[in-house]
């Protein structure tokens, strides 16, 4: 085989090239990049890629006490886990984890135009904040991260303060997705 | 590849629907993954205006109209005051007589309600609402249907309201 190209470096590389088109099949380099591809992009969903992107604090702190028990576990960085502030009185999948955020609907859905409120504690400032937490609806459950938050939570003979209520309600469609946690205002 | 995957990423991003914005107001930045970095204010809001988003804004939106199956206060429970039994019902209807709250704060949270989202409808000679109006009108049981149903023809009757419109309800199915 008459090599095409000069130099030592390219005549290297060349039959370097050569060689491993010979010892492997296309196919099968496409299936370790897809391998590859679904590694890679499946990292960043483990508990310790999240431990990082948290990054401020991964460490224990100091406990700390407020009158909400769910405030002292909580954290201001994931909306993915339960524990998230936000999530203080929220029942249901996270939205977060179902392919919206924190506060938006994923893709599909819609908000429903009713809504839950609830307080919250961040635990960050000790300032307590209003948050509605509106159900995402129109596709069937997504099933992920299921929280139970059951602070501020009533029974149902007074259906305004109970949040086992699917809120989907209003919405173009009555089925239940997830539900979603946005910031209303400051309470004083 | 990498063109492609962030084509992809661009167009889920933008394809996730918003629900709901918080309001931003001047304050303290909320220390929050979602608004350390948009550096969000947010103004301590006043107890009535707490009152009313956990008491009421659930269900009656943020800005006093939602789902169909709720009725729009915005721009309409003002006319409700031109008339007595139409001021008696505002405190009667069941989610405000059965309230856990205060009679103080019912009347605040009315109060609140019909200055901020209604202003425009209320009556010429309309007095705010106090405790103890509230204390006496809450002990009372009304069939909510009709006793609306009275009401509006009351006003429409009185030329207190431009037509049966203005205050009709949306036909609902319940499912
Ligand atoms: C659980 C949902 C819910 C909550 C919470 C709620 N309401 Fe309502 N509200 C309704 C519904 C439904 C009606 C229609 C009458 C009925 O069926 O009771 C209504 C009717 C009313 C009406 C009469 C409007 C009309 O046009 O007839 C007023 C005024 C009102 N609500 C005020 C309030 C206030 C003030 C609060 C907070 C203290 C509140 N509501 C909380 C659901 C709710």
């Amino acid at each position: 085989m008459k090599p095409i190209c000069s130099g030592r470096f390219d005549g290297l590389i060349e039959s370097l090239s050569r060689g491993a088109a010979q010892l492997t099949s296309r196919r099968g380099f496409l299936s370790q990049c897809g391998l590859w591809l679904v590694a890679a992009s499946s990292l960043p969903l483990l508990p310790v890629a999240r431990r990082a992107q948290a990054g401020e604090r991964p460490v224990a702190k100091p406990a700390r006490k407020f009158a909400s028990e769910f405030a002292n576990h909580a954290q201001t960085n994931d909306p993915t886990r339960c524990n998230y502030w936000r999530y203080c009185a929220s029942d249901g999948y996270l939205c977060a984890c179902c392919g919206g955020g924190p506060h938006t609907c994923p893709p599909g859905t819609s908000p429903s135009p009713t809504s839950w409120i609830g307080s919250c504690i961040n635990p960050d400032d000790g300032r307590t904040y209003l948050i509605a937490y509106r159900d995402c609806c129109g596709q069937d459950s997504c099933g992920r991260c299921a929280c139970l938050g059951q602070e501020g939570d009533m029974p149902s003979y007074r259906p305004q303060v109970n949040n086992d209520i699917v809120w989907c309600f209003g919405a173009s469609s009555m089925v239940y997705h997830c539900s979603s946690a946005g910031l209303v205002g400051l309470a004083e | 590849m990498r063109q492609f995957a962030a084509a992809l990423a661009l167009a889920l991003a933008a394809s996730i629907v918003s629900a709901g914005s918080p309001p931003a107001a001047s304050g303290s930045n909320v220390p929050d993954i979602e608004t350390r970095r948009s550096g969000l204010q947010l103004a301590p809001m006043p107890r009535t205006a707490q009152l009313y988003a956990t008491n009421c804004q659930g269900c009656h939106g943020e800005f006093g109209s939602s789902a169909a199956e709720i009725p729009t206060l915005a721009g309409r429970v003002g006319y409700f005051t031109r008339i007595p039994e139409g001021r008696r019902y505002l405190v009667q209807v069941p989610n405000v007589a059965l309230n856990a709250n205060s009679d103080a704060d019912i009347a605040a949270v009315l109060n609140w309600l019909l200055a901020t989202y209604s202003r425009a409808q209320l009556a010429a000679d309309f007095q705010p609402y106090t405790a103890s109006e509230v204390a006496e009108l809450r002990q009372a049981r009304i069939d909510v249907v009709a006793s609306r149903r009275r009401i509006v023809d009351a006003l429409l009757a009185a030329g207190q309201i431009p037509s049966a419109d203005t205050l009709a309800l949306p036909h609902i199915v319940l499912y």
